[in-house]
C-alpha cells in the first residue's frame, strides 16, 4: 500500500503565469489590464465554485465530466476505475440498525481454548432426514411446488464450493417430502441477465397445468432484474430440463428503486379483475416495501401504484410471500383463494438481521390493499425464534395443505465449513395454519410424513423431577429423535412464587443457569454422559406484577460445544399458553440440527448444535429442573428416527 | 496603487482556494466527507480512515467501493500474518505452540483467504451485501480462534489483534449496506 496522498500534487494551474505576465506590463496600460484581469479572476473563482458543487455527484460519469470542465485541475492520475457506478446512499441513517446486539454478541466468546475438528466430529455433523445436497453450499428455498405427483424442491447452490458464490438452481424431487432425489441442475447462469446468479424465485402453478417460475437474475452489471422460465417439457413429470424466455428479463428495477433492492419474486396469485399478481421485497432510503406487479401473461408486467405494505427503519425486504390461511378450517388455501373467512399474511425476511417475520392482516383483492389486524405490529412476529432465513410456502393441493420451507444456515465457523465440504440445511417442511384459538399467530407442525420415519418408541409416564436435578432418559440412541413431552408444574409452586417486575428474554439471559422460582425446565439435548457438553431446550415462567404467568422457550447453546468457534447465543422467544393448556413440545433432533415446536407450533426455535463429544454413541438425554421452588412432572414419548436415505435420481 | 493590492489579495485567495482543492484533484471535498461518515460508524475510526485514505480508489468510491477496499485490507493483513505464521514454524517450537500455529494456518489460509474474502467480494460485487456481513464477522472469530489455540502464551497477538480490528471495520461498513 502506499503512503503517498490519494491524489498527486497538480503542477501550477495556468492562472498565475498568465496574471503575472500581463501585470509586468500593467504600466503602460494599467486600467484595461487590471478590469480585464480581475474580471478574469472572477471568472476563474467562478469555474472553481461550479466545480466544487458539480463535484457532488461521485458517478464516475461525472467525475470525467469536471475533468473536462475544469482544465485548471490538471492530473497526472489516471482517470477510470472500475467501481460500480451507483448513486450515493446516504450514510447518515437515523438508526444505524444492522448493528444489533446479537451480533456482537458472536465476537465476545473468549471461554476455553480452540477445539480442533476432526473429520468424525464434523461427519457426525450431516442430518439424516433433512433436506441438504450431497455436498457444497446452499441458501434459500425456491420455486417449492407439486407437481404430477411429485414434490419439487429447488435452491440456491454453489457447485464450487462451501461457501456461498457462483449461485444456480439446485433440484431434487420427492413424493412425501422426507425422501428426497437428487436431480440435475435445473438453472445455470448461462445469460447476460443471469450470468452473475441465478437467484431465489417462486413458482405458478397455472389452473391449465402450465408453470411458470418467475425469479431474479443478477446481471453482467449486477442489475437485480426479473427473469421468466419454464418446463422444457410439460409431460416430465421430473420437470428436469427448463427454458429461459427468450425476451428475459421481464422487469427492470423501477424508477426509484436501486439496482440492488430488487429480487425474490412471490408465486403469484389470480384476481377477479383477470390478473395474476406477484409481490417483491425492495426498499426506499430505509424503508423496506413490498412492491405489487399485474400481468396476464407473464411476459409484460404494470407495476401497481401503491405499496402492499412498508416499514420504516426495517431495511431490505428479501423473499417476500404473501398467501391465505384460513380463519376456520385446519386445512391450507390456494394462493388465488380471497374471501370473509380468509386472512392474509405479509411475510418478509430482513437482510439486516436475517430473521423472518410474518404479520396477518385483511387483503382486498378489488383494491390490492392489505390491511394488518394489528396496526402497531410493524414487521411482525418471528417465523421461528432461532436460525431460520429466507423461508417462503407454497399450496399443496394433494393434501390441502399450506407447507413451509426455511433456510437454515450454519453457525460455526467458515473453517470448519470448508473443512467439511457442505454447509446449511433446509428446516423440516412444516404445515402453516391459522391458530384459531389465538387468533393473533399461526401454528406450524413438522409434516405428518415425517412421523413414517419413527423407528422404536419409548414412553416415560409422569416422571417427577424435583426443583434443581437432571434424570438420564434411558433410550438407545441420541442423534435422531422424534421428542413429544409434556409438562406441568405444581400448583402450590405456582400460587406461592412471588411476582417480580424483572423482565426475562432468552436472549439476554444466563441461559439454563439463571435460576427462577419457575424455570428453567426442560430437556438436556445432544448431552455427553458428564454433561460437559448440553444444549438445555426448556421452558421459563415468570410471574409479573400482574401476577399473570408469561413463558418463554429457549435453547441454549452456552454450553452446546467445548469448541469456542460456534455459536454460544440463548435464542428463544415468548409462548402463548392458554388457560387450563398444558406445557407441550416437540423437538426434532437430527445431528447438528434441533428444532423445537412449542404448545402446538405456536412458537418455533431451530438451532445448530455442533457438540465435539456428545456426539455418534456418547450422546445422550436428560430431563432436567433447574428451578428453584417448581417440582415438574413430564410425560414423553421418544422415538428413535430412521434415515430419509436422500440420495440421487436413479432412472431404472 | 490599491487596485493593485486588491487583486494581489484575491489572487492569495484564489492560491489557497485552489490549492487546498487540489488535494485530491478530482473531486470535490464532499468524497473526503464520506469516508469520514463512513468510518464514524465503526468501531476503530482511526484504523478505518488510514486503511481506506492509502487505498487511491477510496477518492471515488461509494460505500459499498469502500467496504471493498476494507475487504482487500484484510486480504492483505492476513496474507502478511501468514507469511510470519510461516516463519514461526521454520524456527523450533514447543509442540503445544506448533499445533497452535497450524491451527492458526487453518484459520486464515481457509477461513479467511479462501472463504471470507472471496465471498464478501463477490457479495458487495453483486449487491447481497449480508453475505458480506457474514464473511466479515466470520474472519473476526477466525482471529478469535487462532488466539485462544495458544492459552495465554501467543507469539500472534499482535497481528490477531490487527486482523480483529480490520474485519470489524469491514463489518461495520458492510452493515450500513444492509
Amino acid at each position: 500500500m502506499e503512503d503517498t496522498l490519494p491524489c498527486s500534487y497538480s503542477p501550477l494551474p495556468n492562472g498565475p503565469p498568465t496574471i503575472e505576465g500581463p501585470l509586468d506590463k500593467r504600466r503602460p496600460r494599467k486600467k484595461a489590464t487590471l478590469i480585464i484581469f480581475s474580471g478574469l479572476l472572477l471568472l476563474l473563482l467562478l469555474a472553481l465554485f461550479v466545480a466544487i458543487t458539480v463535484g457532488d455527484y461521485r458517478n464516475s460519469h461525472n467525475v470525467h465530466e469536471n475533468e473536462n470542465d475544469e482544465a485548471l485541475l490538471a492530473t497526472s492520475e489516471p482517470s477510470s476505475v472500475s467501481i460500480p457506478s451507483e448513486p450515493v446512499h446516504s450514510v447518515s441513517r437515523g438508526v444505524s440498525v444492522g448493528v444489533s446486539e446479537k451480533s456482537n454478541r458472536v465476537f465476545a466468546d473468549h471461554n476455553a481454548i480452540s477445539y480442533p475438528w476432526n473429520n468424525s466430529m464434523l461427519s457426525w455433523q450431516r442430518t439424516s432426514f433433512h433436506f441438504q445436497p450431497e455436498k457444497n453450499w446452499m441458501n434459500d428455498p425456491n420455486g417449492p411446488m407439486f407437481y404430477k405427483g411429485w414434490y419439487h424442491f429447488f435452491y440456491q447452490y454453489n457447485p464450487n464450493g462451501a461457501v456461498w458464490g457462483d449461485i444456480v438452481w439446485g433440484h431434487a424431487v420427492s413424493t412425501d417430502l422426507i425422501h428426497w432425489l437428487h436431480l440435475p441442475l435445473a438453472m445455470v447462469a448461462d445469460q447476460w441477465y443471469d450470468i452473475n446468479g441465478v437467484w431465489t424465485g417462486s413458482a405458478t402453478v397455472l389452473p391449465n397445468g402450465e408453470v411458470v417460475m418467475l425469479y431474479t437474475g443478477s446481471t453482467n452489471e449486477s442489475v437485480q432484474v426479473q427473469n421468466l422460465a419454464y418446463p422444457a417439457n410439460l409431460s416430465d413429470p421430473l420437470l428436469i430440463n427448463w427454458v429461459k424466455y427468450s425476451d428475459n428479463p421481464v422487469l427492470l428495477p423501477p424508477p426509484g428503486i436501486n439496482k440492488n433492492d430488487f429480487r425474490d419474486p412471490t408465486t403469484a396469485w389470480y384476481t377477479s379483475d383477470g390478473k395474476w399478481k406477484f409481490a417483491i421485497g425492495s426498499r426506499v432510503n430505509t424503508t423496506g416495501i413490498t412492491l405489487v406487479y399485474h400481468t396476464k401473461d407473464f411476459k409484460s408486467y404494470e407495476r401497481l401504484d401503491g405499496l402492499l405494505h412498508s416499514v420504516p427503519d426495517t431495511g431490505m425486504w428479501e423473499c417476500v410471500d404473501f398467501y391465505p390461511v384460513s380463519k376456520t378450517a385446519g386445512k391450507g388455501l390456494d394462493t388465488s383463494i380471497t374471501g370473509p373467512g380468509v386472512k392474509h399474511v405479509m411475510k418478509t425476511s430482513l437482510d439486516n438481521d436475517r430473521q423472518d417475520y410474518y404479520a396477518l392482516g385483511i387483503y382486498d383483492e378489488k383494491t390490492d390493499t392489505w390491511v394488518p389486524d394489528n396496526p402497531n405490529i410493524g414487521i411482525g412476529i418471528r417465523y421461528d425464534y432461532g436460525i431460520f432465513y429466507a423461508s417462503k410456502t407454497f399450496y399443496d393441493e394433494q393434501k390441502e395443505r399450506r407447507v413451509l420451507w426455511g433456510w437454515i444456515g450454519e453457525s460455526d465457523s467458515e473453517f470448519a465449513d470448508m473443512k467439511k465440504g457442505w454447509a446449511s440445511v433446509q428446516g423440516i417442511p412444516r404445515t402453516v395454519l391459522l391458530d384459531t384459538k389465538t387468533g393473533s399467530n399461526l401454528l406450524q407442525w413438522p409434516v405428518e410424513e415425517v412421523d413414517s420415519l419413527r423407528l422404536s418408541g419409548k414412553e416415560f409416564d409422569k416422571v417427577e423431577v424435583k426443583a434443581g436435578s437432571v434424570v438420564p432418559l434411558d433410550i438407545v440412541s441420541a442423534t435422531q429423535l422424534d421428542i413429544v413431552a409434556e409438562f406441568e408444574l405444581d400448583k402450590e409452586a405456582l400460587e406461592r412464587t412471588a411476582q417480580s417486575n424483572v423482565e426475562f428474554s432468552c436472549g439476554n439471559s444466563q441461559g439454563a443457569a439463571q435460576r427462577g422460582a419457575l424455570g428453567p425446565f426442560g430437556l438436556l439435548v445432544l448431552a455427553d454422559e458428564s454433561l460437559s457438553e448440553q444444549t438445555p431446550v426448556y421452558f421459563y415462567i415468570a410471574k409479573g406484577t400482574d401476577g399473570n404467568l408469561t413463558t418463554f422457550f429457549c435453547v441454549d447453546q452456552s454450553r452446546s460445544s467445548e469448541a469456542t468457534d460456534v455459536n454460544k447465543q440463548i435464542h428463544g422467544g415468548f409462548v402463548p399458553v392458554l388457560k387450563d393448556e398444558k406445557l407441550s413440545v416437540r423437538l426434532l433432533v437430527d445431528h447438528s440440527i434441533v428444532e423445537s415446536f412449542v404448545q402446538g407450533g405456536r412458537t418455533c426455535i431451530t438451532s445448530r448444535i455442533y457438540p465435539t463429544k456428545a456426539i455418534y454413541g456418547a450422546a445422550r438425554l436428560f430431563l432436567f429442573n433447574n428451578a428453584t421452588e417448581a417440582t415438574v412432572t413430564t410425560s414423553l414419548k421418544i422415538w428413535q428416527m430412521n434415515s430419509a436415505f436422500i440420495h440421487p435420481f436413479r432412472a431404472k | 496603487m490599491r487596485t493593485l493590492v486588491f487583486i494581489v489579495l484575491v489572487y492569495v485567495v484564489f492560491q489557497i482556494i485552489f490549492l487546498s482543492s487540489s488535494q485530491c484533484a478530482r473531486l470535490s471535498p464532499n468524497d473526503d466527507n464520506l469516508i469520514e461518515q463512513t468510518c464514524k460508524q465503526t468501531p476503530n475510526y482511526n484504523l478505518c480512515i488510514s486503511s481506506l485514505k492509502s487505498d487511491p480508489k477510496s477518492a471515488t468510491a461509494d460505500v459499498a467501493g469502500l467496504a471493498l477496499i476494507m475487504v482487500n485490507v484484510l486480504n492483505t493483513t492476513t496474507t502478511q500474518t501468514l507469511i510470519h505464521i510461516n516463519s514461526l514454524l521454520l524456527q523450533s517450537q514447543r509442540n503445544e505452540v506448533k499445533e497452535a500455529l497450524l491451527s492458526c494456518v487453518d484459520n486464515y489460509k481457509i477461513g479467511v483467504l479462501t472463504a471470507d474474502v472471496p465471498v464478501s467480494i463477490e457479495a458487495l460485487t453483486k449487491g447481497n451485501p449480508k453475505f458480506a456481513d457474514q464473511g466479515t464477522q466470520d474472519a473476526a472469530n477466525e482471529s478469535n480462534s487462532c488466539e485462544e489455540g495458544f492459552s495465554g502464551n501467543s507469539p500472534l497477538t499482535v497481528e490477531n489483534t490487527n486482523i480483529n480490528n480490520v474485519a470489524k471495520v469491514a463489518n461495520a461498513i458492510v452493515k450500513l449496506l444492509l
